[in-house]
């Protein structure tokens, strides 16, 4: 290499790095304040993105090409950690107590998005994207809120946390069809996707039940980082396959995350956590940086409109689905609103559609809903039981049933 | 006593029941061994009233001043017939006094005349430990005898 080229290399891997730690800087930043205001990263990571796109105060430009190959790290790793979340006998159990809330709570909360596609002439695909962003709860800011707001014990958390596990296992079956949808195939093609989901699903969960003690023993070798290297490789070399063949490497991802179990899965969650919150924070500015920030204006009335209507909806079903499993009233009302909060896996679709550039009005659609509805599910979950709340109920329940 | 066992999906379990004098509790034992001890409010049936969360630790001495094994119990007896008994519970230290040694090695019994009746470990209790017992990290350890014996016996258990 002649001088000045090695001159100019150097030159670049600084700019990369430069731009990077600054990104990571911001990020610190703005988790610092949402941390400060009891909110959730999300909407603030996403607002990152926005702000350092393309006709924006910011661009980035030497770091674009790592962001985006991190974004797609942190999709398989927002999947990965999902699927180490729960054990197949948890995901067996939700299913066959819990599939009527979760009819209930696919249709309540798919159908909105689905209309609002159609009625905003975006086409059936579009459309059926729109539908999964409205459909899907953010596991992750739930599940931390249940914690922080010591609901664990409470007795309607059950039917909270068996509608998310649905819901997750939703994802598996959905993903898939979309990935055929967005490639434009035929129907014949969607139906060997879904079946081949089912199938890849239950191979998932027969592996780990079956033979999961022998895929522990080959990755437990007691050391951490050989059991890191081990769970990560795998995830992203299934991931990678999957992708291959047209079959969403996220899905891979949840599989690989199902199919490991135990002390396996246990200390796999441990490790793979904060790599997890890097990832998966650069997917998520990464998004942002897709959208450009001039594009919201014109969507901001409909995905205003379409995050009331996906509040409702949801609510509704928490407590539809609570009082099937006979929560009295003040718990079907914390029920419904935890489950209010959309996120990661609004984002997580609304970004393969993104990628396939369906419809331009879908990212900034995505972006505002999402942003809407992390901070006021998460609100409405901290207020869930706040005394006016509680009156209203009481009121409510009061009036003589017709 | 019916206890009714519910699965908190990425959590762990959760076990209620009602006592007798019409109190709803319930136990969420999670994945990581930490125990939630939870009371439910006789309004809002489905909210705690209470809820205590305990490491695996206290968990374990929880257990046991509930009456777990009855060690406690027989212990207590004991005080009331012996003045001037201490008894002592002691968590060994990840690293340092006789983690990863045997009772013996420390010659506790020799050295201050004070006895290891018991070591509690991950929810199990061990009477009796003989001299070859290796302590681990995170036992409960129980010591018994003289106010000054028991005291010169956990600066050599912890230390």
């Amino acid at each position: 290499m002649s001088p000045p080229a090695a001159l100019l290399a150097a030159s670049t891997t600084g700019a990369a790095l430069l731009e990077l730690g600054g990104v990571l800087v911001v990020l610190a930043v703005l988790g610092r304040t949402a941390r400060a205001l009891s909110l959730p990263t999300i909407p603030l990571y996403l607002v990152a993105g926005l702000l350092m796109g393309e006709g924006s105060a910011i661009p980035l430009d030497a770091s674009s090409e790592f962001i985006r190959i991190a974004a797609d790290i942190g999709v398989v790793l927002l999947l990965l950690l999902l699927g180490l979340e729960y054990t197949p006998a948890e995901l067996h159990h939700g299913l066959r107590t819990g599939w009527p809330a979760g009819i209930v709570d696919l249709v309540a909360n798919g159908a909105p998005g689905f209309l609002a596609g159609l009625l905003l002439g975006w086409g059936p695909v579009a459309a059926a994207v729109l539908a999964g962003v409205t459909y899907i709860s953010s596991s992750g800011i739930i599940a931390r809120q249940l914690l922080e707001l010591d609901r664990i014990g409470n007795r309607e958390t059950p039917t909270v946390l068996t509608v998310l596990v649905l819901e997750d296992l939703a994802m598996a079956v959905y993903l898939p069809l979309l990935g055929v949808l967005l490639v434009g195939a035929a129907p014949a093609d969607a139906a060997v996707a879904i079946a081949t989901a089912v199938a890849a699903v239950v191979a998932a969960l027969l592996v780990a039940t079956r033979y999961g003690r022998h895929v522990n023993r080959l990755l437990d070798t007691g050391s951490p980082e050989l059991l890191l290297l081990g769970i990560l490789g795998l995830a992203l070399l299934i991931g990678g396959l999957a992708e291959r063949v047209q079959v969403s490497a996220a899905v891979a991802a949840f599989l690989v995350g199902v199919a490991l179990s135990d002390q396996v899965a246990d200390r796999g969650r441990e490790l793979l956590q904060p790599i997890r919150d890097l990832f998966s924070g650069l997917f998520f500015v990464f998004f942002g940086l897709q959208v450009d920030p001039r594009t919201l204006t014109p969507v901001l009335v409909p995905a205003a409109v379409l995050a009331v209507v996906g509040f409702a909806t949801k609510t509704a079903t928490g407590w539809w689905a609570a009082r099937r499993d006979g929560i009295a009233i003040h718990g079907r009302r914390r029920a419904g609103l935890s489950l209010v909060a959309r996120g990661e896996f609004s984002v997580v679709i609304a970004g393969l559609a993104v990628a396939a550039e369906l419809e331009p009005k879908l990212g900034p659609m995505a972006v505002t809903y999402v942003m809407l509805l992390a901070v006021a599910g998460s609100i409405a979950m901290r207020f869930a039981d706040s005394p006016a709340l509680r009156n209203l109920t009481n009121r409510r329940a009061r009036q003589p049933a017709r | 006593m019916e206890v009714f066992e519910t699965p908190l999906p990425g959590v762990g379990s959760r076990y209620e029941f009602t006592t007798e004098a019409g109190e709803h509790l319930a136990i969420v034992a999670r994945r990581d061994r930490r125990r939630d001890l939870v009371v439910y409010d006789r309004e809002d049936p489905d909210a705690c009233r209470a809820s205590v969360e305990l490491n695996g630790e206290e968990a374990a001495v929880v257990v046991e001043l509930l009456g777990g094994t009855k060690l406690t119990e027989r212990l207590s007896d004991l005080r009331h017939e012996v003045e001037g008994l201490a008894i002592e519970w002691l968590t060994m230290p990840d690293h340092g006094g006789l983690t990863g040694r045997s009772i013996g090695d420390g010659r506790i019994r020799t050295d201050t005349g004070a006895s290891v009746v018991a070591v509690l470990r991950e929810g199990q209790s061990i009477p009796g430990p003989g001299p070859e017992f290796e302590l681990q990290a995170h036992d409960v350890v129980l010591v018994v005898g003289a106010a000054a014996s028991v005291q010169r016996a956990a600066e050599l258990l912890t230390r």
